[in-house]
């Protein structure tokens, strides 16, 4: 608990950090109806694409520094000394992440969708779709950056846009379901397994990535 | 027995020698069983009825998408073996593999385009396999450009293991594509548990060329981590003698 404060307070006093990726993501948001004629029908049909890129690049933006500036003053060593286990330490850092960015993210994304697609029901349903779908992208994300720690962005996103193509196919078929007016249960189920099989492992992997690192 | 032998074939001198002299034999009959089955399939084999003289281009593409996805495969087999045994060999191998499947499965992309024109119109589709072929293709370009952004090899090797382990999440996504997915791209006609959809003349051709490509992908695959051993090795003294 003492962690999560922690991290908390260090994320939250960074305003670029959390506020920067929120702000991007409604600028994405507001500048895509400017490039398709306003008041097309098209806008409707192109919003979920749109929603779903601009929260894969959003939240590839937020991962960016995640251990980067902990790493460049030290702290990060101290802290996988003090720490038993660091993959506690990194699940903490990107549950906190996805509480300050995610959610707000998941909850202006659905008012969006409310906005274009001006169907309650719809923007409701894509709510629990997105929270889902951030935090797993945060996970994956952080992966390549604690990769590509030193290296820059480029390279993270490099290296795991590819393996959240298949997440994407998923998300795709979910805007069908819900076009249709089809149970997306399924899909949301689905997507929670992903979520917990990958909540479960990608923390070990980073911790063990970030071992390299510090070695 | 087997233990021992494995354990001397894992240093990478003994890996050398031993490459060396099984080398020229896997190279020529690979060479002759391809050449022959090219001259089988594009010579001896009647046309297709519905697809004309096009088709014959599968005695390319066939077998490289077969080896572009198997390469992936063996690059995640090579990094278990390193991340668990640290099995210096293995990550030789994944490092050198990583170029020559970037390769094939370029390959696989420009034939599929070649071979789209004639029969589906276009030269690309939107289409699930395809996609997801270019994924690998791009996944393949990834894992190079990760392990040439770091000068520490030890790093880079370790790093690398762990990406191609995470990252054949996306191997099952690419073969099943077809099936899961109606797509422009046929489902595939060869597969172990059931009869082949093709007909035999073509059948046999198609499987020597697969077999004839992936001899000679495994040569260059050798002669790849012939490479890494004596840049990663240059300062013992057998590769001073060996050189």
């Amino acid at each position: 608990m003492k962690l999560i404060n922690f991290e908390f307070l260090k994320l939250r006093k960074k305003s670029r950090g959390w506020l920067g990726p929120i702000l991007v993501f409604i600028l994405i948001m507001t500048a895509f109806p400017l490039t398709v004629e306003i008041l097309n029908k098209n806008l409707e049909q192109a919003f979920f694409s749109i929603l779903w890129i601009a929260t894969l690049l959003v939240m590839m933006l937020a991962t960016e520094d995640i251990f980067l500036e902990d790493y460049n003053d030290g702290s990060l060593e101290q802290m996988a000394i003090k720490y038993d286990s660091l993959s506690g330490l990194v699940a903490t850092k990107i549950f906190v992440y996805w509480v300050l960015i995610g959610i707000p993210i998941s909850l202006i994304g659905a008012l969006y969708g409310f906005g274009i697609t001006r169907s309650s029901e719809s923007a409701l349903q894509i709510l629990p779709i997105l929270l889902i779908t951030t935090y797993i992208f945060l996970n994956v994300f952080s992966f390549g950056n604690a990769l590509s720690l030193t290296k820059g962005s480029i390279l993270g996103t490099l290296i795991t846009m590819p393996l959240v193509l298949p997440l994407l196919v998923v998300l795709g078929k979910v805007v069908i379901a819900i076009n249709l007016g089809i149970s997306f249960l399924g899909f949301l189920f689905l997507l929670l397994g992903i979520l917990s099989i990958i909540i479960l492992i990608l923390p070990m992997i980073i911790s063990f990535v970030i071992k390299a690192h510090l070695e | 027995m087997i233990k021992k032998f494995i354990h001397q074939f894992a240093s990478p001198k003994t890996y050398l020698f031993q490459v060396d002299r099984a080398y020229p034999y896997i190279f020529y009959a690979s060479l002759f069983v391809y050449i022959g089955s090219l001259f089988w399939g594009l010579f001896l084999t009647s046309e297709d009825f519905v697809q004309g003289n096009s088709y014959r281009i599968i005695y390319l593409h066939v077998p490289a998408s077969f080896i572009s996805q198997s390469l992936y495969l063996a690059m995640a087999f090579a990094s278990a073996i390193f991340l668990i045994w640290k099995v210096k060999l293995s990550a030789y191998l994944v490092k050198s593999i990583a170029p020559i499947g970037a390769v094939t499965t370029f390959i696989a992309l420009v034939s599929g385009s070649i071979w789209g024109i004639p029969t589906w119109g276009t030269w690309w589709a939107w289409d699930a396999r395809i996609i997801s072929t270019l994924i690998l293709f791009i996944m393949y370009l990834g894992l190079i450009s990760l392990h040439d952004s770091f000068t520490d090899y030890e790093k880079a090797d370790k790093f690398l293991a762990i990406l191609v382990i995470v990252g054949s999440v996306n191997i099952p996504i690419i073969k099943m594509s077809v099936e899961w997915w109606s797509t422009l791209h046929q489902t595939a006609s060869i597969t172990v548990t059931e009869k082949p959809a093709i007909d035999a003349s073509m059948l046999y051709p198609l499987f020597g060329s697969i077999i004839g490509f992936s001899g000679i992908v495994f040569c260059l695959v050798i002669l790849s981590s012939k490479l890494q051993i004596l840049l990663r090795e240059k300062n013992k003294s057998w590769v001073k003698d060996y050189v």
